[in-house]
């Protein structure tokens, strides 16, 4: 008896590893095409990778990704200016505030705004933003991968406050602080790795979100936006772009795509290799 | 300041809709200890934050009765300013973790603006570190953060961080639970010391009743929500050499059934 359950025992875990080992094979098939035909396009173009706009199709030169990488940046410190602070202040009110009805369902509207798909989010801020101004524009990129970025950002911070134990909090009021007091020197200080871990979640996010730019940012591949001007103008972003060339038939475009995809891996494992090591416990 | 007494009349305190204390009544007069005793869940805790309003934060809690802090209407008045009048010192020793041992306890007198240069706030953060008798630990080391310190030393913290503020009533919730022997007989000078010099008001919750004979000028035994017995110290706990502290506590519990 004992042989066969140790037989099945065996069975059973080679059985797992297989099913393990199958679930993460194309996660590293990904990372080792893009990143062996990524670098190839990287490579080939130079720096001027990261500062041209891409040569015409089928031109036999590949160009770069300058003016997407702008807009990209633009877009992750637009998100930065709009929505942080509104995912923020949202998660701070839920936990300092618990239990009036106006936080629960603030709390009820950020979970559910995850389950949205953000296509559809494209399609509001279309309506509200782009129709109304005529055309697209990096501004109504912003503002939809803002709402993207909103309910991840707003769950790590609630996340990171509640999780603070109550008698910071007592101390606190004891003293003589007003609310407000408590949570910015008190909660927000204590858990602000959290909260900036919170931040860069959201962030990454709206760095690497597609669908909701699709009816949002246009897609102006040649023009750099270096003003404040050009951010009320269409702009491109990397995963756009990505999204748009890898379509074409032009080798060259493609290569572009392959590039792109690893700078955004590359961008994206960034900020979340500092959210990693924010995310270490706070000494207490 | 002026000195200011506690006075406490029909009291009643609920907590979702369950009732927690019922018809407490109390006099804490100035530089006097009271000590409140008795079992877990008889509503201790709730009444020190019922004084100091510490009982808004909890969601479904409510108060009805009097509570004076000398001419203050505590449970009418604004909360921040019964809490501005009222220091305390909670069980666990919870000095902010990210601050600074100096900052821990300039912290009350920063938001308080209680002093006007940064030599005043230096004198009241050295006063307030003496007074909770942690000075000399900590003198060289202000600049370090409460992690690095004991137990005891953040309990001593703590209170030091309170007395900053030079509350006329300073609650202490079982302040000396946790904390050890040597650290144990610092606080209790220190509070026995704050009382006395500055004619402070102070409610010390204990489960020790030696401490609270080494303490306390008047006791207050709560059980069930309910005030059980109220008298000077020395009435009720005799002053016997002989007796342990389990078995005074025994005694002093076992007289309460005929009461109840």
């Amino acid at each position: 008896m004992p042989d066969t359950r140790r037989v099945k025992e065996r069975l059973f875990l080679a059985l797992v590893s297989l099913l393990a080992l199958a679930a993460i094979a194309p996660l590293f098939h990904i990372l080792a095409t893009l990143a062996y035909k990524g670098m190839g396009a990287i490579i080939g173009a130079g720096l001027g990778f990261f500062t041209q706009a891409p040569a015409p199709p089928g031109s036999g030169e590949s160009g770069g990704i300058g003016p997407a990488l702008l807009g990209t940046l633009w877009l992750g410190l637009l998100s930065g200016i709009l929505g942080v602070p509104l995912a923020v202040l949202t998660g701070v009110f839920i936990v300092e505030y618990r239990g009036t009805p106006l936080a629960g369902l603030a709390r009820l509207s950020a979970s559910s705004l995850v389950e949205v798909p953000t296509i559809l989010i494209g399609m509001l801020v279309f309506l509200l933003l782009v129709k109304p101004m005529g055309h697209y524009s990096i501004l109504a990129g912003a503002v939809a991968v803002s709402l993207v970025m909103l309910p991840y950002t707003v769950s790590y911070v609630e996340r990171a406050l509640s999780q603070l134990p109550h008698t910071y909090r007592e101390a606190g009021y004891a003293m003589g602080m007003t609310r407000a007091q408590v949570a910015y020197r008190v909660a927000m200080a204590i858990a602000g790795r959290g909260v900036a871990a919170g931040v860069l979640v959201g962030v990454s996010k709206a760095l690497s979100e597609t669908a909701p730019l699709l009816f949002t940012l246009g897609s102006a591949r040649g023009a750099y936006p270096t003003s404040l001007g050009s951010l009320l103008a269409p702009g491109d972003a990397v995963p756009l772009l990505i999204f748009q060339l890898a379509q074409t038939p032009y080798e060259n475009w493609q290569e572009l795509a392959w590039g792109a995809g690893l700078v955004l891996t590359l961008l994206v494992l960034l900020l979340f290799t500092l959210v990693k090591l924010l995310v270490r416990e706070v000494r207490v | 300041m002026e000195p200011v007494e506690v006075v406490v009349r029909g009291l009643n305190v609920w907590i979702n809709g369950r009732q927690i204390l019922y018809n407490v009544e109390l006099r804490a007069l100035p530089g006097r200890i009271t000590a409140v005793m008795g079992p877990s869940g008889s509503g201790k805790s709730t009444l020190l934050r019922t004084l100091n309003r510490l009982l808004d934060l909890i969601p479904g809690a409510r108060a009805e009765g009097v509570v004076r802090i000398g001419p203050l209407d505590a449970l009418k008045a604004d909360p921040y300013h019964v809490r501005r009048l009222t220091g305390m010192v909670f069980q666990e020793p919870n000095p902010f973790p990210h601050m600074t041992i100096y900052d821990n306890v300039a912290i009350g007198p920063r938001l308080h603006r209680l002093a006007q240069s940064r030599e005043e706030l230096d004198d009241i953060v050295e006063w307030a570190l003496r007074a909770a008798h942690l000075w000399d630990e900590v003198k060289h080391r202000l600049d370090e953060y409460p992690h690095q310190l004991s137990g005891g030393q953040r309990q001593r913290l703590s209170l030091a961080r309170a007395l900053a503020l030079r509350p006329r009533v300073l609650l202490l919730d079982e302040p000396t639970a946790n904390i050890d022997p040597a650290s144990t007989e610092k606080i209790e000078q220190t509070i026995s010391q704050y009382a006395r010099e500055n004619q402070a008001t102070i409610i010390l919750v204990t489960h020790s009743p030696v401490q609270a004979r080494r303490l306390s000028h008047q006791l207050v035994l709560l059980q069930e929500g309910r005030i059980a017995r109220r008298g000077p110290t020395a009435e009720l706990l005799p002053n016997s050499e002989t007796i342990t502290a389990p078995e005074l506590g025994r005694r002093l519990f076992y007289g309460l059934q005929d009461i109840t």
